[in-house]
């Protein structure tokens, strides 16, 4: 009988243990996930469509917190000088990318990397539950690590929870398509939640913040949104553009 | 031993029936308690023992989840224009309007929130997705300390927004449509998700006249994570919109708001003295707003997208824009985080960038370099 109650207390240990636990062991990632990401989002551009479409004027960095160095950085730009130096990919490195107008594809690499693909200047990010012993030379994307923030799950209770991730070893690039800079001191976090309505729509809410020592005055905070799309047949890969 | 058997067990009446529990110890001072007897004594214990930290356990929700009460800054690092200085006359971009709400839309004159019976129609539940101020959550618990409710206030001029988690219904589609609607709330993990209904008819953003109606439905998804808030409202409207209107902000935790005043009540007053008691309502009629083609004129895009057409809001639409935007020469005018502040407290230290607006001697004084 001593093992009734031990078994007991050890099921509602468990159970308590199992809440708002996160970093899962790296090879159990996939089998862990407490929300399915993988699919085809698309950006919907109800938000900065002026900034986010098309490629603003020169000079128009509203809303990003940029210091001194950055507006002259801004001021500076200029996209023959990218094109010619084969970098018309700047805006598209990870803090840029993913508030640009993106379809992307979030699929499992392996059991441990999940795989974000975008048509917009067909780019890949790889988001690493596992480890790395070195993550490699500075890149448009980064080094990106990711976790599962699991909530609830216990006593057969709904499981919840989000994917956290940090990018940095980043080259630097643009925050925005017309030379906003960030450095590559610039560190990327992110958090990737999935909201449902009872109509089946499902939403995906990417709250992101920007830190640069380089070229921020404070953390660019914003929150980016994305729709499931079950058609995918709107998937239109498109080499990086410098001016467009 | 099944549970409903154990409950008798522990709740027969000793009076009728002493329980085994109750007369074990005296058979045992009597010498004549057996080994069953025993056994039986420590199952109930055990039994009890576990069922007693269950139920408390059981009382509690499955995780603790987050706590929102608080103060939130305001990050007007989205749509800033929109949140601070208002909006562009004539633009829509990004909205799905229907063809109804770009027609009202465009009879919107600047006047119109002047008039005394429009002065609080701006502030509607959610219009704090397109303020320039704070929000404050706290929540509202019965005796026994459980929440009933979460209160949403801030920048609201109307009302606060009460989120019942008590699980009541919503009323009646026919019931009184209040300043503050009707909204109900449960949580999903760290998500609190809201759905509002019974709303007024209400402009959604700030200064340029896009309606919705009061058959619009809110669903809200509100989540804390650390210091960041965020919410994301999905607005659904059979009158003024073709498809939901989707919008996600960022609030960042003020651990020294929290004595900040609300902005809760909507007074209203004369503004233009002309206007007062004369009937009229400022208005454009249809095809004479002047400012129908601001966007156009000033930033080269297609009138279909100024003018809120869902297709516009869909990577796609940048085939259409390829062939047909130029960008204009240079930034004119609200190009800054801060404009109408630069210079003064609250800006942001050395900008010089071109607000359009800053007074050619308070530019001058401020681009001038540091001694």
């Amino acid at each position: 009988m001593k093992s009734t109650l031990l078994l007991a207390i050890l099921l509602m240990t468990a159970s308590v243990g199992a809440q708002g636990r996160a970093a899962q062991a790296p090879a159990a990632a996939r089998a862990d996930a407490p929300i399915d990401l993988t699919g085809q989002w698309v950006a919907i551009i109800s938000e900065d469509w002026r900034w986010r479409m098309i490629t603003p004027p020169k000079g128009d960095i509203v809303s990003i917190p940029l210091n001194l160095q950055g507006q002259q950085a801004a001021d500076a730009w200029d996209p023959a000088k990218d094109e010619a130096a084969g970098e018309q990919c700047k805006a598209y490195g990870a803090p840029g990318l993913m508030r640009g107008p993106i379809r992307m594809r979030i699929s499992w690499q392996d059991d441990s990397t999940l795989k974000v693909e975008t048509d917009y200047g067909t780019q890949t990010r790889l988001l690493r539950f596992a480890a790395a012993s070195s993550p490699g030379s500075r890149s448009l994307q980064g080094f990106t690590s990711a976790q599962w923030i699991v909530r609830g799950g216990g006593r057969g209770a709904t499981r919840y929870g989000s994917l956290k991730t940090i990018t940095n070893n980043l080259r630097p690039g643009y925050l925005r398509k017309n030379g906003v800079p960030y450095s590559e001191r610039a560190q990327f976090t992110e958090h990737w939640d999935v909201h449902s309505l009872p109509n089946g729509d499902k939403y995906l809410v990417n709250t992101n913040v920007v830190d640069d020592p380089v070229y921020l005055q404070a953390p660019f905070q914003t929150a980016i949104h994305y729709k499931l799309e079950r058609d995918t047949s709107k998937w239109d890969p498109t080499p990086c553009d410098a001016r467009f | 031993m099944g549970s409903n058997t154990m409950r008798r067990e522990i709740l027969r009446p000793t009076t009728h029936r002493p329980s085994t529990l109750l007369r074990a110890p005296r058979a045992r001072a009597e010498g004549r308690g057996t080994e069953a007897q025993r056994q039986r004594i420590k199952k109930i214990l055990c039994v009890s023992v576990s069922l007693c930290v269950g139920m408390i356990m059981l009382d509690k929700p499955a995780f603790a989840q987050v706590e929102l009460g608080g103060t939130y800054a305001i990050r007007m690092y989205e749509d800033y224009i929109e949140r601070g200085p208002g909006s562009f006359l004539g633009d829509f971009t990004g909205m799905p309007m229907s063809d109804e709400g770009r027609a009202k839309a465009l009879r919107y004159s600047s006047s119109l929130p002047s008039t005394i019976e429009r002065q609080c129609l701006a502030q509607s539940p959610w219009v704090g997705m397109y303020r320039p101020l704070a929000l404050r959550f706290w929540s509202e618990v019965d005796e026994s300390g459980r929440v009933v409710a979460w209160v949403m206030g801030g920048d609201y001029l109307r009302d606060t927004v009460r989120i019942w988690m008590d699980g009541r219904p919503h009323p009646s589609a026919n019931a009184w449509h209040s300043p503050s609607g009707f909204t109900t709330g449960h949580w999903e993990g760290d998500t609190l998700v809201a759905r509002t209904t019974h709303v007024k008819t209400a402009w959604i953003r700030r200064g340029v006249g896009i309606p919705g109606s009061d058959q619009s439905t809110f669903t809200a998804f509100i989540t804390r994570r650390e210091n960041l808030l965020t919410i994301m409202t999905v607005q659904e409207d059979p009158i003024y919109l073709t498809e939901p209107h989707v919008v996600s902000r960022v609030w960042e935790f003020d651990p020294r708001g929290s004595q900040g005043p609300l902005r809760d009540t909507c007074n209203v007053g004369v503004e233009i003295p002309s206007l007062e008691d004369t009937g009229e309502v400022p208005h454009y009629l249809p095809g004479q707003n002047p400012e129908e083609d601001y966007m156009v004129r000033t930033y080269n895009i297609p009138k279909e997208a100024a003018m809120g057409f869902a297709h516009t809001l869909y990577p796609e639409y940048r085939k259409t824009l390829r062939s047909t935007y130029k960008p204009p020469e240079s930034c004119g005018r609200y190009c800054c985080g801060w404009i109408e502040r630069q210079g003064l407290p609250g800006a942001a230290p050395g900008l010089t960038c071109n607000d359009g607006n800053l007074p050619a001697e308070l530019r001058k004084a401020i681009t001038a370099p540091a001694r």
